[in-house]
């Protein structure tokens, strides 16, 4: 169908638009520059036009999380997808899959209707350690962990914890300190064209991050802590580094209680799945978001996502209505208040930048329409905003109304989703990996059917 | 390795293998080996003798003694079942569902998660309950979660580093055999190289079972004694014994539970027979005791073979690991506690044998009130004798595809390898919910 967007005020900031008026222009699945004859028209009058959101960190899908219902009735895969059309949002990437839990990662993103999806392969350094310490055996380190990012069907690489330490005294000697294996993770990035989301904690913050372009600096939140880490993170940004912020979600820690939900992995340290929230961790991401004023900084939150319509609202509030922010912060922070094109860039632009998704995140000609059309005239007060970007009025995904008038219209939309495909060759390596597993290496790797529709990038 | 050839098979047949994954139990061993030719299986290698009666006809560790393949629908006339058409068992079948006012889906724990998504729909059609033939195991699990919290693991990393096992009321042997040899104990993992020698391992049973031939530990209890057992290892990790008296081996696995730098609890079906849910309760709280100073997991052995699927549909679908009641007046009703069957009019049975569960006397109160049962299934067994309309279903990961979640809630996928003229058991719940 061919349908045109009139009269909305467009926030594209990929192509430097901050609200002006103009008319959007869709054939099929696509964005045009112009269409004479449209099938349908929009009115968008007093609408905000963005492209479809995109959250760099919704943990939807890790291995576990499941356990969290026994607490509370959290949404099910099915309205959870809905909750995300309804604000606005046409992608989820999961930041947590293992090499043997990718399986099961994508088999519940499959299971969420609506939004397309992508994850993080979270590599476990202590499987590579060997060939982390010989500098020989980089170049073959490089081209194993593509070949796994490729078979476990995900889209970037995250490191959770960013060292090598064994729990077993007797394997002592062949612990990896933070600095030392940043080090040696910069040159394996640099050299084999791989990029590292690095999960920021106190002690990653602690060290020194050689290179910028290697990493990128995941959920904040939980780091910020302390001044000397907001100066790290601030410099990183600075020298043109990204992160993403990991505002810790306001309702997180009243919603599974107090009893501890920990799922073990195989790192040093188990996956906490009811992380409490610390007070001043909040407060450390909104200094670093207001006073940093560059490209590097996109939106996310920390911890299992319950309701995007819900917990994303109140940490927007903050950024760009002061009024909004708890009396206590107010001398320690910045009075700058977020713009609506900021919101559309940390939101959109820069996420889909972030995962290498090149027709997301601008209305630009060629891009795919994913536009979201929310009810904000042109004066609302920013204490508004929260409530009107928090649903919205209409959705399209690759050209099709999903919803309209607030209403879910199209609740079989086509979905994908989308992993690297790396064309690595697998080498002995691989195969040493796959020598302590219970499974057999075809097992392991994902099937098409535990998934799909698969799009693979090259 | 075990090989395991039919006989009836001459000599060496050159066929080419395929690598399988056994549904014999919740291990789902993906080691297995296949030969076939002219569309026959010929020889299974790796497989334990459960596994084995999943690709031949033969009964569970009796492979000499063969059990009765369904060869075509079945439908009772004149007090016998006799061979009816597909279309005729499903308008039969759709007729005794659609009439019943509470109609129960029973089972589903050994079939695959295709069809559980099938079934869990069809009792939203028929305003049906659905109970998962383990509920009485796992329901005391999930309440002792919601009261003492997590730890959990996959086998993997139980494999690489548990160092000190603990069995409860579970005989892996019978219940998932290759359990020991693939993840708990002889298994060389990443940090338990050497198998068993890098592991401690203990065991509570009622009887002395086959387990104590390796255990370093075997507490016999009498029936009752659990409970008391538990409360005096946690006095005893807490460094205040109790005056009493205290369960023969008491001390003994305190200090061995203490020892611990990778713990887990595995327990069995015995755990639950006997004031289950108090057990668990106890487990639990030892479990999130020990797990204050070091990992320690505790885990439910499941021996059917996707129970961990059914269980994972209902906390993606409902949210809850529970029986749900989609008949209930108020809306949505789930029950941690497996049904009462003195309401029930109408039954269908799914990757499960009801009869041989059910206690003598319900059984024979459900034949004696005449409750019809629709059952599927690619075997004669005690619930499609009991049945008015039999459905022969193709045998998931053999004959049909399907996906399964082994018992630490990974997922599989089953490939078909054989032909059939059988259809799956989604097929059928699929053309039920049509003609219902």
């Amino acid at each position: 169908m061919n349908i045109k967007i009139t009269g909305g005020r467009l926030y594209d900031p990929a192509r430097g638009v901050q609200g002006a008026t103009q008319d959007l222009f869709i054939q099929g699945d696509r964005i045009v520059a112009h269409l004479p004859h449209p099938d349908r028209v929009i009115q968008a009058r007093d609408q905000v036009v963005a492209p479809g959101g995109i959250d760099l960190r919704g943990q939807v899908a890790t291995y576990g999380l499941n356990f969290l219902r026994l607490w509370n009735r959290f949404p099910s895969l099915k309205e959870l997808g809905q909750l995300y059309a309804a604000s606005g949002y046409t992608h989820v990437h999961e930041p947590f899959l293992t090499l043997y839990t990718a399986g099961y990662v994508h088999r519940q993103l499959a299971a969420l209707p609506l939004v397309d999806t992508s994850a993080s392969l979270a590599l476990n350094l202590r499987d590579l350690d060997s060939s982390l310490k010989s500098p020989g055996q980089l170049e073959e380190l490089g081209q194993t962990i593509k070949s796994l990012q490729e078979k476990t069907r995900s889209l970037d690489l995250r490191l959770i914890e960013p060292f090598v330490r064994y729990r077993q005294s007797y394997y002592s000697h062949r612990t990896m300190e933070a600095a030392k294996t940043l080090e040696t993770l910069t040159r394996l990035a640099l050299e084999c064209g791989l990029r590292f989301n690095l999960e920021a904690g106190p002690e990653v913050l602690e060290a020194p991050l050689p290179e910028t372009r290697a990493f990128h600096l995941a959920a904040l939140g939980r780091a910020l802590t302390e001044e000397r880490q907001l100066e790290q993170a601030l410099d990183h940004l600075e020298k043109g580094g990204t992160a993403d912020l990991g505002f810790q979600a306001r309702n997180a820690s009243s919603i599974a209680n107090e009893q501890p939900v920990k799922v073990d992995f195989g790192w040093y340290h188990p996956l906490n799945l009811n992380p409490k929230t610390k007070a001043n961790g909040a407060l450390g991401v909104m200094r670093l978001a207001l006073q940093y004023q560059g490209p590097g900084l996109a939106f996310s939150v920390c911890g299992p996502v319950w309701d995007p319509t819900a917990e994303f609202p109140p940490c927007f509030s903050w950024l760009w209505d002061r009024a909004a922010r708890p009396a206590a912060w107010e001398r320690q922070l910045p009075g700058r208040e977020f713009s609506l094109s900021e919101w559309a860039w940390a939101t959109r632009t820069l996420p889909a930048r972030l995962l290498g998704l090149a027709d997301r995140g601008h209305l630009g000609p060629g891009a795919r329409a994913d536009v979201a059309l929310f009810d904000l005239p042109p004066d609302t007060p920013s204490s508004q905003w929260a409530q009107s970007l928090s649903r919205c009025h209409t959705l399209l995904k690759a050209g099709e109304v999903v919803i309209e008038n607030f209403d879910l219209v199209q609740p079989e939309t086509p979905k994908a989703t989308y992993y690297r495909r790396a064309g690595a060759e697998e080498g002995p390596l691989l195969a040493e990996l796959c020598q302590y597993r219970s499974f057999r290496p075809e097992n392991l790797w994902v099937a098409d059917e535990l998934g799909g529709a698969w799009v693979g990038l090259e | 390795m075990c090989l395991f050839k039919p006989t009836g098979v001459q000599g060496k047949v050159e066929v080419g293998q395929q690598s399988v994954i056994c549904t014999g139990c919740g291990c789902l061993c993906d080691d297995l080996d296949v030969a076939m030719a002219g569309g026959q299986l010929l020889e299974v290698s790796n497989v334990c003798l459960w596994g084995l009666s999943r690709f031949f006809p033969y009964k569970r560790f009796h492979p000499k003694k063969e059990r009765r393949r369904i060869l075509e629908p079945l439908g009772r006339l004149n007090g016998r079942l006799q061979g009816i058409s597909y279309g005729a068992a499903l308008e039969h079948a759709a007729e005794i569902l659609g009439k019943a006012r509470r109609p129960l889906i029973y089972g589903l724990t050994n079939t695959g998660s295709w069809a559980q998504e099938a079934a869990l729909q069809l009792a939203r059609n028929l305003k049906a309950r659905l109970e998962p033939a383990d509920l009485a195991f796992k329901a005391p699990y999930y309440h002792s979660v919601r009261k003492h919290g997590l730890y959990w693991a996959p086998l993997e990393v139980i494999r690489d580093e548990a160092d000190t096992v603990l069995f409860w009321g579970a005989n892996p042997l019978h219940s998932c055999p290759r359990h020991l040899v693939r993840y708990s104990v002889f298994a060389r993992g990443r940090f338990t190289e050497r198998g068993v020698e890098d592991r401690q391992v203990a065991a509570v049973d009622l009887y002395r079972t086959e387990v104590a031939k390796f255990c370093h530990l075997f507490v016999q209890v009498d029936p009752g004694q659990e409970l008391h057992l538990l409360k005096g290892i946690r006095e005893h990790l807490q460094g205040s014994p109790g005056p009493g008296p205290a369960v023969k081996g008491t001390r003994r696995l305190a200090g061995f539970l203490s020892k611990a730098e990778f713990g887990v609890i595995f327990f069995g079906r015995g755990a639950v027979y006997n004031q289950g849910l108090a057990v668990l309760d106890e487990l639990g709280s030892l479990a999130a005791h020990l797990g204050e100073k070091q990992p320690f997991v505790l885990f439910p052995l499941a021996s059917d073979f996707n129970s961990g699927g059914l269980y994972h549909l209902l906390f993606n679908e409902l949210g809850v690991p529970e029986a749900p009641d989609f008949g209930h007046e108020g809306g949505l009703l789930t029950s941690a506690a497996p049904g009462d069957f003195d309401e029930v009019d109408a039954i269908l049975v799914v990757g499960a044998d009801l009869f041989w569960f059910l206690p003598e006397d319900q059984g024979r109160a459900l034949q004696d009130r005449q409750v019809p049962v629709v059952s599927l299934s690619p075997f004669a067994n005690r619930t499609t004798s009991c049945s008015q309309v039999v459905f022969p279903v193709a045998l998931v990961g053999l004959e049909a595809a399907e996906v399964a979640y082994r018992m630490d809630g990974l997922p599989m996928v089953l490939k078909k390898l054989l032909p059939t003229a059988w259809p799956s058991d989604r097929e059928i719940l699929l053309d039920l919910m049509k003609a219902v």
